[in-house]
């Protein structure tokens, strides 16, 4: 039943965060296309301006495209489990866990999509600006190229030792805090039913109380990793991405247990206490 | 064979003080259309909802088949809340996919049957529809199951002359000899005719339950009359 749950989900919320990132990626090549454009050396300053003000629009478009769809999802998981929508949902022949794994599985996916979304739109506006300066400006192309086939030497750097594994604690960071990112979301407005008369006040509420455990619980394991960087005395050693890599794993960590404690949660509250008005 | 749900010593409290359901011991029979009867906030819709697991009982065991509310339970209720309760966006096709692929018992060619008699698109997004043909639409994927138990709260509620016989119509029509139609309702004279027995509720607790036979030889008068009688402000 798993499957078609799924199946049943991706189908109805496929649409909206897809149209989100098509925009994103749309204003990241149209921010990158005004270096092509005769305006940079205008005698009207609105000219220029609007190139800047486009780019501006990009970038902040692209923290946007992240809220929009974090609060899409979550109006989403909100209707379909505890409004009207709640009725269908709950009289569907499957147990708690297949309703809770169907909505985390989703989420998480699309938080997964969505920062590749962002990723690609930043690397649409780079080569596209790339692209659209190296005819322009010689010396600019020549000097991007230079850098890029220089950096295999510069991976070999003694500054840089490290950073094969911060990457992967990077990527690893990004995974978990997909998941987190959707559980905090989840428990955040599960939790929230619990207020029976303020339902939404009491998601809001829960939604702040639970990041500031986290970033507690973060502040409080990372502090030994702090104390021991300071003994070695981080500032004098070649690299810094080991010092990174500590903290990205541990806070991979924290965000991987906080996750699985807030799924259970809301197992227990959706199967022991729903009560749908 | 055993009784198709049994209830013992249910109650269920709303925050820890309101009581809704009031320690409710019941058994509802296969084979018949039972009304189930009550003034406004008796717990009629309580009941109703912790049958079908949309609420957690605070003491006592509801059983369906056998089974406690669940997945296994939910595969053979079919429940009409009393408000639309589909996603707007979705479209009558997808609901109707959406219902072959998680009720076994569902009969897609029934309900594509019936929506067509009433000029229901199936290309028709459900938030383009009005308030009547979207209850119209509700009732027909209920319907459409070959369920064990229906469970119908207010179907006939706020629907006009014609749609209350069209609902009718198609309560009685789709349901088999082997099922039970649980219709919980204000509007008895309307439904009298169909049923078999009636539960009377009051203040979270079964006052009566008899079949409608009965109560019109022994009281004399229809079971609106009686019903007036029994809850009479």
């Amino acid at each position: 039943m798993l499957g078609k749950l799924l199946k049943h989900e991706w189908k109805a919320v496929w649409k909206v965060p897809t149209l989100l990132i098509g925009i994103v990626m749309l204003a990241g090549l149209v921010a990158g296309l005004t270096f092509a454009m005769p305006i940079w050396n205008s005698d009207w300053v609105g000219l220029p301006m609007s190139g800047v003000m486009l780019i501006l629009t990009f970038f902040f478009g692209l923290s946007g495209v992240n809220i929009g769809i974090i609060i899409y999802f979550g109006v989403r998981y909100y209707k379909s489990m505890f409004t009207d929508e709640g009725y269908l949902t709950h009289t569907l022949p499957v147990s708690a866990r297949e309703l809770l794994l169907n909505k985390v599985i989703t989420m998480s996916a699309w938080n997964l999509i969505t920062a590749a979304g962002v990723i690609v739109s930043l690397m649409i506006f780079g080569g596209v600006a790339f692209l659209s300066l190296a005819p322009l400006d010689g010396a600019f192309a020549r000097e991007v190229t230079r850098a890029l086939a220089e950096l295999p030497e510069l991976f070999s750097a003694s500054e840089m030792a490290g950073f094969q594994a911060f990457c992967a604690s990077l990527i690893l960071m990004l995974l978990t805090s997909a998941f987190s990112g959707t559980m905090i979301l989840i428990g955040a407005i599960t939790l929230g039913q619990m207020v029976r008369k303020h339902r939404i006040l009491g998601a809001i509420g829960a939604y702040f109380a639970i990041n500031g455990v986290v970033q507690m619980v973060n502040t409080v394991v990372m502090m030994p990793i702090m104390f021991n960087s300071m003994n070695n005395m981080w500032w004098e050693m070649d690299s810094p991405f080991p010092i990174f890599t500590g903290f990205y794993t541990v806070m991979s960590l924290v965000f991987v247990a906080v996750s699985i404690g807030l799924y259970f949660l809301c197992e227990y509250l959706i199967k022991r206490q729903l009560e749908l008005e | 064979m055993s009784e198709l749900v049994e209830i013992n010593n249910l109650t269920k409290f709303y925050e820890k003080k309101k009581l809704a359901l009031d320690h409710m011991n019941l058994t509802i029979p296969r084979g018949k259309i039972i009304g189930l009867l009550g003034p406004n906030g008796s717990g009629k819709t309580t009941l109703i909802k912790l049958i079908n697991g949309l609420l957690v009982p605070t003491e006592g065991v509801i059983l369906v088949n056998g089974f406690r509310p669940g997945p296994e339970s939910k595969a053979w209720v079919s429940y009409l809340p009393e408000r639309t309760y589909f996603q707007g966006s979705m479209k009558v096709k997808e609901l109707i996919d959406l219902f072959a692929d998680f009720y076994q018992d569902f009969r897609p060619e029934r309900a594509r049957e019936m929506l067509a008699n009433l000029r229901i698109s199936e290309e028709d997004r459900l938030k383009t529809l009005s308030k009547g043909t979207k209850e119209k639409v509700q009732l027909i994927m209920v319907m459409s199951r070959q369920a064990q138990l229906y469970i119908l709260d207010e179907p006939i509620a706020g629907v006009d002359p014609a749609a209350r016989d069209y609902i009718l119509r198609t309560i009685i029509s789709n349901y088999s000899e082997e099922a039970t139609v649980l219709i919980s309702t204000h509007l008895i004279t309307d439904i009298e005719q169909v049923l078999d027995e009636v539960i009377f509720i009051r203040d979270g607790r079964v006052v009566l339950q008899d079949t409608v036979e009965h109560i019109r030889e022994s009281r004399g008068k229809s079971v609106d009359g009686f019903f007036r009688e029994v809850f009479a402000c």
